[in-house]
This record gives C-alpha cells, structure tokens and sequence, in this order.
C-alpha cells in the first residue's frame, strides 16, 4: 500500500499545491472527475480550518496532509499539532433559513461531511490532531 | 487566478477566474467592495472560468448578496456557473434562491 505525503507550512498560500496534490493522487487512484473535486474541496475547507483555528493564523505551524488507497476507499489524513478541535461545538449552518437571516459561519466543516464517506477527528499524543477522511473510489 | 471588472450601463461585470479559497477570496471580496464603494450594487459575478469556489468565497457571495440587495438598491448574479461550482451553492442551500443565467449577456440583460 503506497501513501503519498505533502508537508506544509500553515499558511492560506499553501492551499493552492494542497489542492494539486490531492487532485493528482484521487485522479490516479481512480476516482472519477466528480469525486476528485468533493476531496480536493473537502481537503480544502479541511486544511484552512487547520490553518485559520487551529494555528489560529500563526504561520509557523507544520500541516500533514497524506493519502492512500484502502480497498474501495480512498483515505485522507491531515494532522497538525495545533489547537485541539472539537467539532461538536461547531454548530450546524440553517441552510433554510432566509438568506437575510443566515450565520456565514460553519459551513466548512458541513462541506466535509456532506462531500465524504467518512470524517473523523481525533487526538493522538504521538502526532497531534488527526483528521481521517474517506471516499468510496467509485 | 484574476478577477476582472467591467463598468456597463446597467451593471458591472465582475470576471472570475481560477481558484476562490481561502486565500484568494479576498481578491474576488476587493472586487466586490471596489464596485460598491462606486454605489454600484447592479453586479453580475460571470463564472464561466472558475475551477474551484469554496466556503470562503460562498461568504463572500452571500455577504455582498445581502449588501446590495438591501433597500431594493440592487443585486448580484451569476452567469455560466460550471455544474462543480453549482453542486457547491447547491450544497450551501443557494441555488434556488440566487438569479442564475446561461451566459453574461442574459445576466448582464437582466437588470
């Protein structure tokens, strides 16, 4: 099982290559067109979480973003060693509300959920935090 | 990635290009403001070029959104949305409610 890794530092400007190379390694994994956009946006809205809460806009931090293929999936890991999320305190975006009447916040996390199989946070004291994301490859 | 305005009679035209995220929303927020601080709230996003609109930018659209549409002064909306970028203001529960047209110059006719 091969993983593929990119190593960046946790500022917005890295988004750019994140989604590149999230994009290139869905593609040859097999995913099709559709599914290669969902990752790469939910590896997106992931990873400017990281960078704007998380690292709370330090840009000294370390962001990284690793994948694999596991059997129909494929896997997305982002770990970073900053600030602990708790994705329970994020509340839910109204998307019925009128739109005079909408929060803009939240909605990030709600694309994750929405575009993959699986999301997942959790603390490990050897890396920091870890998010797990999967996607059925078809 | 650029985003370019074009003053009309009726509106202005705000060209987009490439990727909106969260670092570069605030290119596409600029634009936005720019036509704005002109008093003009008349304002047609064309999409035709973009490849990639995230939550950030959906702040954006949805802030100047309400900004112009306030006391009936105005709108923004949107021409030739690629169907990626409407699966995304789909899943912000957006597309019913945003005027959306086949090409800029049946947006751009609108107003």
């Amino acid at each position: 099982m091969s993983e593929f890794e990119i190593c960046v530092s946790s500022q917005l400007t890295e988004l750019g290559g994140i989604a590149q190379f999230i994009t290139e390694r869905a593609r040859a994994a097999g995913l099709d067109d559709q599914r290669v956009f969902d990752v790469q946006m939910a590896v997106d809205e992931a990873s400017t979480n990281t960078i704007n809460h998380a690292y709370g806009g330090r840009q000294d931090g370390q962001l990284r973003v690793c994948c694999f293929v596991d059997g129909d999936d494929f896997v997305v890991r982002i770990i970073d060693q900053g600030a602990p999320f708790d994705p329970e305190t994020v509340p839910s975006p109204d998307l019925d509300a009128p739109i005079e009447e909408r929060q803009v916040g939240g909605l990030g996390l709600y694309f994750m959920r929405q575009l993959m199989d699986e999301v997942r946070f959790f603390s490990d004291p050897d890396h920091g935090n870890v998010l797990l994301m999967r996607k059925r490859r078809a | 990635m650029a985003t370019l305005t074009t003053h009309l009679k009726r509106c202005d035209l705000i060209s987009l290009e490439g990727r909106y995220d969260s670092g570069t929303a605030p290119e596409l927020e600029a634009a936005i403001k720019a036509s704005m601080d002109q008093d003009v709230y008349r304002i047609v996003l064309d999409m035709s070029k973009v490849e990639y609109f995230g939550s950030a930018a959906i702040r954006v659209f949805v802030v100047a959104y309400k900004t112009c549409r306030r006391w009936n002064r105005g709108d923004v909306r949107l021409a030739a949305v690629p169907e990626r970028i409407q699966h995304v203001f789909e899943l912000a529960g957006l597309w019913d409610i945003v005027g959306t047209f086949a090409d800029a110059t049946l947006a751009v006719g609108s107003f």
